[in-house]
């Protein structure tokens, strides 16, 4: 409510701090998801959230593009202030990508065009650029080759990795993950990861809901332990995963690891 | 089951012990299975027609029933059936009372169709050569074909035009089959767009023109069901959108316009329509009645058109919708370049179902004093000298309905298979 009244438009803050998040909170009918979150995402930073179904973790990241419409407390990407203005929506979601648990591939599109699809249509890019960068993606994420195929004859690790070349077509400056290797088989985890971790160590800002602890250790800055629609607990992923502080924490961690 | 008949009766348990005896016999218990020896066609009777008693009686009554409504078809079609009245009135079937120092107009638009027909059959088909069988069932359909033109048409001018047409198909058909599906996909896409402006302009606009109730026959249900295809497409597809809208006016518009529309029969529509349309346009606009009737056959048909979309919408998974949202697609792009590609091409069948009993519907403008094909076919038995042939003519007149809807089916399978790729 009070975010109409404020300023929506370019909201003074440091550059560094790409996404900020105060005090969300977000009901579904009768059960609320969110009960005031309030975090930090730094420009470069890799943010893990983990936590036990339920928890609000997807929810969170999903009001981050607006997925999910957040119903108290405010949200600015990159200076500009989450709203029910259609423009904001817009243009926030141009600087953000996402990867789905269920990949969400275009499947009546080519993985080609699964790529260019964006690029063309919402950034206007000729079919020459585009493709371009469409095939420097697939080649970035290991699968060159593939570009003719459609989404169905790939492997669930492929079309993961081809969801992720889809999201950084549109040259994002946040990635977001929602479980993205929580529908795969045990064998194609990794060459997702692998790309996740490219992508971190390259200076991308992440934030990623997923249960890695590989990943987390690996590239993350920070991990945020979220419990029944709060941040329980928020850490670097040594101290998070070795020393936990909360009772909560330390019951979910024994029974993830 | 005859020769097990002394096993069965010792019960379950003993043909099993019987089965596993055999497997043990023959040292492989997979051997036991009935082995799929080439059959001589007289075994596979004895096995499957006569193999008791009982199933023999079954099998012969069929036998002589088929028989016998084969003899009696077979008897009216070729020996009782007066097929001169086909012959007689073949042109008033085709085009009913349309001028006859007119119709070079329909002639071209054929000529036209015939084109675009032979390029889309050709370009649609990769050069395999046609089996044996496609081949012979090909043969029999153009001898038939041709013997009943033989019969039927008595002017040499309509022999000589209809062989060309025939020509012309067959050119064409190599002409697109030479330059291949890719080449030809978006011309013949503008062709057959731009194919019905055309006919109505060569028809109505060239010259004088011919008024709109002179359009009848045959000709007029091809008029009418392509009017009521291509303009209730799009129709039907925005209703269907707009009964998905967020907003709850034009929910709620979408919503009483589709059950109003489809829980009235075609024919009240049609007979209606000459009040109802002049409520939606200005007073100071006429149109004629026939207009008038295709207006709401048209908005009858996207009532449907709406209820197959959306049940192809409904398939459409979230996810589709979040992720062109989170690309930053714009709600158009969205529906356009996303979720109705998916959703139209899984009700291909449904809609192309709607499509052929909306073909056939077209006969019921008889109700508005239309004299389509079937009402043609009929008015034609009253003539004096065919009094008590009715028949003759309605199957004449069946069996064109039958040859445009069995075509439209075939083209749809075709169309699934193309654009089945990349499902599943």
């Amino acid at each position: 409510m009070a975010q109409t009244e404020q300023n929506t438009e370019q909201t003074g803050t440091s550059t560094d701090e790409i996404i900020i998040a105060t005090d969300v909170r977000k009901w579904f009918g009768d059960f609320q998801a969110l009960r005031g979150i309030s975090t930090v995402v730094r420009r470069g930073e890799v943010v893990v959230i983990v936590g036990p179904s339920g928890s609000g973790k997807s929810t969170f990241i999903r009001t981050i593009n607006r997925l999910e419409r957040h119903d108290e407390g405010r949200i600015i990407v990159d200076g500009i202030e989450m709203t029910d203005d259609i423009r904001n929506i817009s243009q926030i979601r141009s600087e953000i990508g996402i990867v789905f648990q269920s990949f969400n591939l275009f499947p009546h599109l080519t993985v080609l065009q699964n790529l260019t699809l964006a690029p063309r249509n919402v950034r206007h890019w000729n079919r020459a650029k585009s493709e371009e960068k469409a095939r420097q993606l697939l080649d970035r994420v290991g699968i060159p080759e593939q570009a003719d195929k459609f989404p169905a004859q790939l492997s669930g690790g492929q079309q993961q990795r081809v969801a992720i070349a889809r999201a950084l077509a549109m040259e994002p400056r946040i990635m977001l993950f929602d479980e993205p290797t929580s529908a795969l088989d045990p064998e194609m985890i990794k060459e997702v990861l692998d790309v996740m971790k490219e992508l971190a160590t390259s200076g991308m800002t992440i934030v990623a809901v997923s249960h890695e602890i590989g990943f987390a250790r690996e590239v993350g800055d920070r991990v945020l332990f979220f419990d029944e629609g709060v941040i329980v607990e928020e850490a670097e992923p040594e101290r998070f995963f070795n020393d936990p502080q909360h009772d909560r924490t330390k019951l979910f961690l024994s029974q993830i690891l | 089951m005859s020769d097990r008949g002394p096993v069965s009766e010792r019960g379950l348990g003993a043909r099993e012990d019987v089965d596993l005896l055999l497997a043990t016999q023959e040292g492989v218990v997979v051997e036991s299975a009935p082995k799929a020896e080439p059959q001589t066609p007289m075994e596979w009777m004895r096995q499957n027609l006569f193999s008791g008693w009982v199933n023999a009686l079954i099998t012969l009554a069929s036998a002589a029933f088929v028989v016998f409504v084969f003899y009696q078809a077979a008897r009216f079609l070729l020996v009782s059936a007066e097929w001169e009245i086909v012959r007689r009135f073949l042109r008033g079937y085709m085009v009913g009372s349309f001028p006859v120092e007119e119709l070079w107009r329909v002639w071209t638009c054929v000529f036209l169709v015939g084109a675009l027909a032979g390029l889309s059959a050709g370009s649609s088909r990769n050069r395999l050569p046609w089996p044996a069988r496609r081949i012979v069932f090909g043969l029999v359909v153009l001898a038939l074909a041709v013997a009943f033109l033989i019969f039927a048409v008595k002017t040499p001018l309509v022999w000589g035009l209809i062989t060309a047409v025939a020509v012309e198909i067959i050119v064409f058909r190599q002409i697109g089959l030479t330059l291949g599906y890719q080449r030809l996909r978006r011309p013949l896409l503008w062709g057959w767009a731009l194919s019905f402006p055309v006919v109505i302009i060569i028809v109505r606009f060239i010259g004088d023109g011919v008024a709109p109730r002179f359009w009848e026959g045959f000709f007029f249900n091809i008029i009418a069901a392509t009017v009521g295809i291509f303009a209730s497409f799009p129709i039907g597809i925005l209703l269907a959108l707009g009964r998905r809208s967020s907003l709850p006016a034009v929910r709620f518009f979408c919503v009483g316009f589709i059950e109003i529309f489809r829980g009235v029969p075609l024919v009240a529509w049609l007979v209606f329509s000459k009040y109802v349309v002049d409520l939606l346009l200005p007073p100071q606009v006429d149109l004629p009645d026939i207009i008038k009737a295709l207006v709401a056959m048209t908005l009858f048909s996207s009532a449907y058109i709406a209820e197959i979309v959306r049940g192809g919408l409904q398939g459409i998974d979230r996810g589709q919708y979040e992720a062109g949202r989170a690309l930053g697609l714009s709600t158009p792009r969205l529906l356009g370049l996303v979720i109705l590609p998916q959703a139209l091409r899984s009700t291909i069948p449904a809609m192309i179902s709607h499509f052929i009993s909306l073909f056939k519907d077209t006969s019921l403008f008889t109700a508005i004093d239309v004299t389509e094909l079937l009402s043609a076919a009929r008015r034609s038995s009253n003539a004096l000298e065919f009094q008590g042939h009715s028949m003759e003519t309605l199957l004449f007149a069946s069996l064109i309905f039958w040859i445009v809807a069995f075509s439209m089916a075939r083209w749809s399978q075709r169309l699934e298979l193309r654009l089945g790729i990349g499902e599943r």
